[in-house]
């Protein structure tokens, strides 16, 4: 089928959306990026794939490369407010949308997706042209479209059915228009007609309840919800969010955060030196994320835990392809819960290997890597980047005939005063799984000499991982970040000091609820603050990061 | 030959502790269950000595054989590579060898496609009786033929029926030389024995002394070979360690020899993949059990009858060793290092010949008549009492085997559950 679609609409839809877009507006790595409130957020790759199977089944294939995500402080969820779509860019939405409407008219998925076959003159071609747009417009982009967006559609797809002497064609073309509309690539918020000033109206509500639960868009059953003004209203709003959590569908809500959370993505370009990690592979990567996010969710969804526990738990995901790694016999082909027992070097996702060797180098450890990738992911803390000019060959001579470990090979790299101030931040930390090599595979000794893993945490000594997690456990810097995270995946944007109390007040709830994720999330999305429009900023904020951008292109 | 010590495998199923398996598994450490260390091994090599060119001669293959019977002309007419086909159909016309697809679809050769009778169904194992009655029916001579080819192909040759076809036994030599890799089985020198590569006499491995002549053999001896190539990777064996107290000095270990039902993968190095797990095949008479010693780190087995699954390539073949006893060191890298020492049944080295057929025979340059014929006639072990004959020739196995885990498939869990009752 040979589809045709104007890249003039697309630009033209984008202009009429009044869309702002800011072209890497993004600041990462530097402090509390001040990433400008915004009304509308690019679909992340994961959930632009969810929305596709969701609306055209699982069976559609979803091919082609994407925009890449943005990860601003840390998450992709608020890089997805700052980020609009490239020219080249653009040419992949429209070849991976051309790849799933050429699927969705073949044989045997044309008939559930278009429902009536007109032929190329026939009469009756608007009126399935409508339905097919109207129905299928829901649920792209999220509401309904107005009456004008739908005869658009409708003329389109008879103008170009007409040129092409065959309605399919013409509808096809008009949904590949629907699948590159920035209706349908970015979450716009709408505001509320009626209600409280600064609010948004019930489909966008429906939209950011839907991706912070689901990561994807929102079902026919929250739609319906939407539109009765059930979601504008706290029980119907609070009925939505108790069948959302309920459905097992939360549990990818979940899996999606933690993987922007935990920044396990990065493991998709993650490689090792064969020689050194010969078990290491690209499956064991891929089967090293799926393990640390299966393992979050059979204890926060599946058995309701206190989130602190995954620092100490003992109750690992785990499948054949990670046996080697773990040097554990696996029993059971699939995925199951191995539990490690008591005393074994094993504890807590600290000690997993998707962290262990995605904060490493190809062919040895670092702790210095994995010490600032810690502090920055799960503490939230901010650690600077080295200066250009460090001298790292002390640090990387493994072979070091006198240094042996790399707790000695870096107190060495300390003699530098320079250095040594920010080492102090992340070695700590990192030496403490120094028990763990760059694949996450357990040792006791490097070139023959004991790994000492003992260490400080906030002024409290540890010896190994398992007392580090549990420090990890009790401390309220953790919970603090992990509820400062969610409320920013949430919100698609950083804290700013107007949001201080809020934040306050889900930090004492996540403690009083005993540190249920799930209870977390419930609160943030029953917090009418979740469904306001972006607040007016100064704009002196905007234009202090606007600045910076340009500073930063040009030099 | 000596039978002293030798435990009936029933008997040693009593004797299996609790180890490994899947009621422990699920919850071991890290490094797995305690006093318990396993293995996969990555290939079993018969293994001999000595070097070719200087103490023994070469035994030929098939195709050098039937060349060697041809006129002059016609010899060096088909003695060139390119001329392989046109050798291959000559002989086998010559000899009437046979070859029968069971199913629809040929391996590229001469083979027809059988009539079946009609109590086979396709894509199921005909029965003795079945392939008796398919090479009947498909004009096979009376009683002649056997499954081959993972069981899908029927053949007639030299290496189903040798005894048919002694002509390509011409040329055949058995391995002269002195001295060999192996272990004194019997306790007694004898005067075909060989001496080890340490001076120690009385070494029997006949079994090299029937193939030791041939090219393949003497490279698939060569050390750096089998560190390279794994062998029956697709049904491994494993070895099995437990009851272990002190890995360097322990007087009491119990083993198990096994078959595992995964395969073998390399590493990202083209290793073995270590520290994998296998589950066991179903058959229990794959489980061997046997009690051992370790003496500063190098294990020695009691005595067992074993039986394992070799299967590569088109080799599907059940291997059984009598009295066999397994000499390996556990080396500082965590692999395990040796030899599996005993007497191969004649019965299942028939069997491996037969699996291996004429094609495989000739493309390696053996003959499965003369290496039948040497075995007959070499085999030195368990002499049947009613026939008078030997039923098992001596050999020697060297292998390799990194660490792995051995999960028992409820097969086993329910024996061992019964047997620790």
């Amino acid at each position: 089928m040979k589809l045709r679609m104007s890249r003039m609409a697309l630009a033209a839809a984008a202009g009429a959306a009044g869309l702002s877009i800011l072209l890497s507006s993004a600041l990462p790595g530097k402090p509390n990026a001040v990433i400008p409130q915004s009304s509308v957020r690019r679909l992340t790759e994961a959930q632009y794939r969810n929305v596709i199977a969701d609306v055209f089944g699982s069976g559609v294939e979803v091919v082609g490369r994407f925009e890449p995500d943005l990860r601003v402080d840390g998450l992709t969820a608020v890089g997805s407010s700052a980020v609009s779509i490239t020219p080249g860019g653009l040419e992949q939405y429209d070849a991976i949308a051309r790849h799933i409407v050429a699927q969705l008219f073949a044989p045997e998925n044309r008939a559930k997706v278009v429902g009536c076959a007109p032929g190329a003159t026939d009469p009756d071609g608007a009126r399935c042209a409508a339905d097919v747009v109207t129905r299928i417009g829901l649920r792209l982009f999220r509401r309904p479209l107005a009456l004008g967006e739908v005869r658009a559609g409708v003329a389109q797809t008879l103008n170009s059915a007409g040129k092409l002497g065959n309605f399919d064609g013409g509808l096809a073309a008009t949904l590949v228009g629907m699948l590159t509309s920035p209706n349908f690539l970015f979450r716009i918020d709408t505001p509320a007609r009626s209600g409280p000033a600064g609010t948004i109206d019930g489909y966008s509500k429906a939209t950011r309840l839907s991706f912070l639960l689901w990561n994807t868009s929102p079902d026919d059953t929250l739609l319906a919800a939407a539109a009765s003004g059930a979601l504008d209203k706290p029980e119907g709003l609070r009925a939505q969010v108790d069948r959302m959590i309920a459905s097992p569908r939360f549990a990818d809500g979940a899996r999606a955060f933690f993987d922007d959370f935990l920044q396990l993505s990065d493991i998709d370009h993650l490689s090792k030196d064969a020689l050194i990690y010969p078990a290491f592979s690209t499956s064991v990567a891929a089967a090293a994320r799926e393990q640390t996010l299966r393992t979050i969710t059979d204890l926060l969804i599946d058995h309701k835990g206190d989130y602190r526990d995954l620092f100490t738990t003992r109750r690992f995901a785990m499948t054949r392809a990670l046996g080697p790694i773990y040097d554990i016999p696996v029993a059971k082909p699939g995925w199951s819960i191995y539990e490690f027992p008591a005393g074994d070097p094993r504890a807590g996702i600290l000690a997993q290997a998707s962290l262990l060797a995605l904060h490493a180098h190809p062919g040895r450890t670092s702790p210095t890597l994995r010490g600032k990738a810690i502090r920055e992911t799960l503490l939230c803390q901010k650690i600077p980047s080295p200066p250009a000019n460090v001298n790292f060959a002390v640090v990387q001579d493994v072979n070091n005939p006198t240094l042996k470990t790399t707790r000695q090979r870096l107190e060495a790299h300390l003699d530098d005063e320079e250095c040594a101030s920010c080492h102090k931040a992340t070695d700590g930390i990192g030496l403490g799984l120094e028990q763990f090599d760059g694949a996450g595979q357990f040792r006791r000794t490097e070139h023959d000499m004991p790994i000492d893993v003992t260490g400080k945490f906030d002024k409290a000594p540890f010896d190994g991982v398992a007392n580090l997690g549990q420090l990890f456990h009790d401390s309220p810097k953790v919970s603090a970040c992990l509820v400062s995270t969610v409320w920013r995946y949430g919100n698609g944007r950083n804290i700013q000091a107007e949001d201080q109390p809020v934040i306050d007040d889900l930090n004492r709830g996540f403690a009083a609820n005993g540190y249920r994720f799930m209870d977390l999330v419930r609160t943030i999305a029953l917090d009418p603050g979740f469904y306001a429009l972006p607040r007016a900023r100064p704009a002196g904020a905007i234009t202090t990061a606007s600045a910076t951008i340009s500073k930063r292109s040009a030099s | 030959m000596g039978k002293a010590g030798l435990y009936p495998i029933a008997a040693l199923a009593m004797l299996v502790l609790p180890i490994g398996g899947a009621g422990l598994a699920a919850d071991a450490p890290t490094g797995g269950p305690p006093g318990t260390r396993a293995f996969v091994v990555n290939g079993l090599f018969f293994s001999g000595g000595g070097d070719p060119n200087s103490d023994s001669a070469q035994s030929p293959g098939s195709y050098d054989v039937y060349l060697s019977m041809l006129p002059p002309a016609e010899r060096a007419a088909l003695s060139s590579p390119g001329k392989r086909g046109e050798l291959k159909k000559r002989m086998w016309d010559h000899f009437g060898f046979r070859r029968l697809s069971l199913w629809p679809g040929d391996f590229g050769g001469r083979a027809q496609v059988a009539k079946l009778p009609p109590d086979v169904k396709l894509h199921q194992k005909p029965t003795p009786e079945q392939v008796r009655a398919i090479a009947a029916l498909n004009g096979f001579p009376k009683d002649r033929g056997s499954l081959a080819y993972q069981d899908q192909t029927i053949t007639y040759s030299g290496c189903t029926n040798p005894y048919d076809f002694p002509d390509l036994a011409k040329g055949y030599v058995p391995y002269q030389g002195k001295i060999s890799y192996g272990m004194n089985l019997d306790g007694k020198v004898g005067p075909h024995d060989f001496t080890g590569p340490d001076g120690k006499r009385g070494i029997d491995n006949q079994l090299w002394r029937a193939i030791g002549s041939y090219k393949q053999s003497q490279e698939m001896n060569d050390p750096a070979v089998q560190e390279k190539v794994m062998l029956s990777a697709r049904a491994p064996m494993l070895i099995e360690v437990s009851g272990i107290d002190d890995p360097r000095n322990d007087p009491d270990v119990t083993v198990r020899v096994l078959t595992g039902a995964d395969p073998l993968v390399r590493d990202g190095s083209g290793k073995p993949l270590a520290r994998a797990s296998f589950t066991l095949d179903p058959d229990p008479s794959l489980v061997n059990v046997t009690h051992g010693h370790i003496v500063n780190g190098e294990l020695t087995t009691d005595p067992v009858d074993i039986r394992f699954v070799f299967r590569e390539q088109i080799i599907d073949n059940i291997r059984t060793v009598r009295g066999a006893v397994i000499k390996a060191t556990f080396k500082p890298d965590g692999s395990l290092d040796g030899g599996l020492f005993g007497y191969t049944t004649l019965a299942s080295y028939y069997d491996m010949i037969e699996h291996m057929t004429q094609d495989g025979a000739d493309n390696v340059g053996m003959s499965c008549v003369a290496i039948r014929l040497a075995i007959d006639k070499f085999a030195d072990g368990f002499r049947d009492p009613r026939t008078g004959r030997f039923t098992a020739i001596s050999s020697a196995m060297k292998f390799r085997a990194v660490p792995a885990f051995v999960i028992d498939s409820p097969v086993q869990t329910a024996s061992r559950a019964e047997s620790a009752q």
